[in-house]
């Protein structure tokens, strides 16, 4: 039963809402698309019709195979650092150490707080290859950091590791809730049992909590790949040669560096798709709730 | 299993969360110790936290040298528009979602929450034009008009009000309560620490937002503290390291006070979220 009398009072509550979704989220979505279609630089009066031209130029460059790969890998770091491993602590926490653990989720989910500007600086300055406390200590046992801002490859893994600095907390504590609904009673009989503790995980906890463990995989590459923009553009700026963009950044870099509005376009369309095929992927998984034991 | 080997395997997991625990607060501390380090100390000493000869000498510096007062009441104010905004919006539309079925109520709520998917690239080129058009460009209130609702409060909002007994709110309908009192009397008293929690988290997403305004504010009199600080950044290490330290302390400062006085709504909030 609808426990709002009047229809016209739940589509009023619905309309501011409504509103500036469809002013600054729907309608630009549905321009950028038309924007990818035409030949622009952000600032001319004229826009020119090429169909598909900036797709095919977007795919002509050699660089969006380089982003793309980096794309790719940072999911792959993004998902280690911000999904696997707080789900085994999670796990840990919840199941073996059990003390501690308001401390810990309080401490751990600090950073969350904290911009990522400020972030990626301290960060910056306590890696710094030469000055910072980590080369000092490293140098007295004789290892010379390397130049991670301007060495291909290294550079993904540190800014991942930024982002992870921040992301990590938020995921840890939506985990933990996750697993706690797990009933204790089947981890308990599953330990006198001595099954060992992978096989608890791997076999017991991460089926039992697979709902959370999809959305928490799921939110990790979609804001993980938004949030990565920070640091990329805070310490690189995409360099040395695009070895640190991604998809993100370089739509960023191709509209507001380049004036390049559709090949800026034509890539964010992608990206869409791409976050497109991940929400339907949470509504079929998540929403349903995936829980293979029992039910 | 013996119990003494469940009791080393708890140690070592103890120790491996105590690096986790490490890594979190060492950047913060690290930020502590050097903005109150002279420039020649915090090279000279870096290792060193607690500064041999602490100073504030950074912290005047950054107020006498930036307009930073003026930086402060920027993002404050974008921060609290933009958190009342998006309460009373996302409120609204849950309130709606929740206790109402009308026309299309399911499609607008997959459309609400499928908007979190949206990759900000997709709306930053006509955003841009828009606040430029209406002559928003380089003003704090072209950050805040595109950021008035929130789909993950009208999400969080929408799941803490579903668990209201319906038939609370029925006894008062036959009661005669309009829907403003239901509104005020009833569901709001209920709902008072998500809200609580989910505008501290607004008001913290929203101080230390980066990217949209790089792309609308220009004049360093018009900015907002994340926007500040990122001109002392260098991956060279050129600029004045202490001063930098002292504007991320300024920065951080409000979201960890807010977090201090508000940890246990904002962690049971949020553990909730990825729970459906």
């Amino acid at each position: 039963m609808s426990v709002i009398s009047k229809k016209w009072i739940s589509y009023l509550f619905i309309l501011p809402s409504l509103v500036i979704f469809a002013v600054f989220l729907i309608w630009p979505g549905i321009y950028t698309v038309y924007l990818s279609f035409l030949d622009w630089n952000l600032i001319s009066p004229t826009k020119r019709f090429v169909g598909l031209q900036n797709y095919l130029s977007l795919f002509q460059d050699p660089t969006l195979y380089k982003i793309l790969m980096n794309t790719f890998v940072y999911i792959v770091i993004l998902l280690v650092i911000n999904c696997f491993m707080p789900y085994l602590l999670a796990f840990v926490l919840e199941f073996v150490i059990v003390r501690g653990k308001k401390l810990y989720k309080k401490i751990l989910f600090l950073p969350s707080i904290i911009s990522l500007v400020v972030g990626s600086m301290l960060y910056v300055w306590i890696l710094n290859p030469v000055s910072g406390p980590i080369a000092i200590i490293f140098k007295k046992i004789g290892i010379d950091l390397p130049t991670w801002s301007s060495t291909s490859g290294l550079v993904l893994v540190v800014l991942s590791l930024i982002t992870s600095w921040k992301v990590f907390g938020y995921n840890f504590i939506v985990l933990l809730a996750g697993v706690s609904n797990i009933p204790s009673g089947v981890i308990e009989a599953a330990k006198l049992d001595n099954i060992p503790l992978h096989r608890i995980f791997f076999q017991i906890v991460l089926p039992m909590s697979s709902a959370t463990g999809i959305y928490v995989l799921i939110m990790t590459i979609v804001q993980g790949l938004q949030y990565i923009f920070t640091p990329i553009n805070v310490v690189t700026q995409g360099g040395p040669n695009y070895a640190s963009s991604n998809m993100i950044y370089h739509a960023y870099q191709q509209a507001f560096v380049l004036y390049k509005t559709g090949q800026s376009a034509a890539l964010s369309t992608l990206t869409l798709l791409l976050f497109t095929i991940l929400l339907f992927l949470e509504f079929r998984f998540v929403e349903r709730k995936v829980y293979y034991a029992g039910k | 299993m013996p119990e003494n080997k469940m009791e080393w395997r708890r140690i070592i997991w103890h120790l491996v969360l105590i690096v986790f625990v490490l890594v979190a607060l060492f950047p913060i501390v690290f930020a502590v110790s050097n903005s109150f380090k002279g420039l020649s100390e915090s090279y000279n000493s870096i290792l060193q936290l607690i500064p041999a000869h602490p100073t504030i000498e950074n912290y005047k510096t950054i107020f006498t040298s930036l307009p930073l007062y003026q930086i402060i009441i920027n993002t404050f104010t974008v921060a609290t528009v933009v958190t009342l905004f998006k309460l009373v919006t996302s409120y609204l539309a849950a309130y709606a979602f929740s206790f109402s079925h009308f026309f299309g109520d399911k499609l607008l709520y997959f459309l609400f929450i499928a908007t979190i998917f949206v990759p900000f690239t997709v709306t930053m080129i006509p955003n841009y034009l828009i606040i430029s058009r209406i002559g928003l460009l380089n003003n704090i209130y072209g950050v805040i008009l595109p950021q008035l609702c929130d789909a993950t409060g009208i999400f969080l909002l929408t799941q803490t009000m579903r668990t209201i007994p319906k038939s609370l709110i029925e006894v008062s309908r036959l009661d005669g309560v309009k829907t403003v009192g239901i509104l005020r009397d009833i569901v709001f008293p209920l709902t008072r620490p998500a809200v609580i929690s989910i505008g501290i988290m607004f008001f913290i997403n929203s101080w230390n937002e980066y990217v949209w305004p790089t792309l609308i504010l220009k004049d360093r009199a018009n900015f907002t503290l994340p926007l500040i600080l990122q001109m002392f950044i260098s991956s060279e290490g050129g600029t004045n390291f202490p001063i930098a330290m002292a504007i991320s302390m300024v920065t951080m400062f409000i979201p960890l006070v807010l977090y201090l006085f508000f940890q246990k709504y904002i962690l049971n909030t949020f553990s909730q979220s990825g729970i459906k």
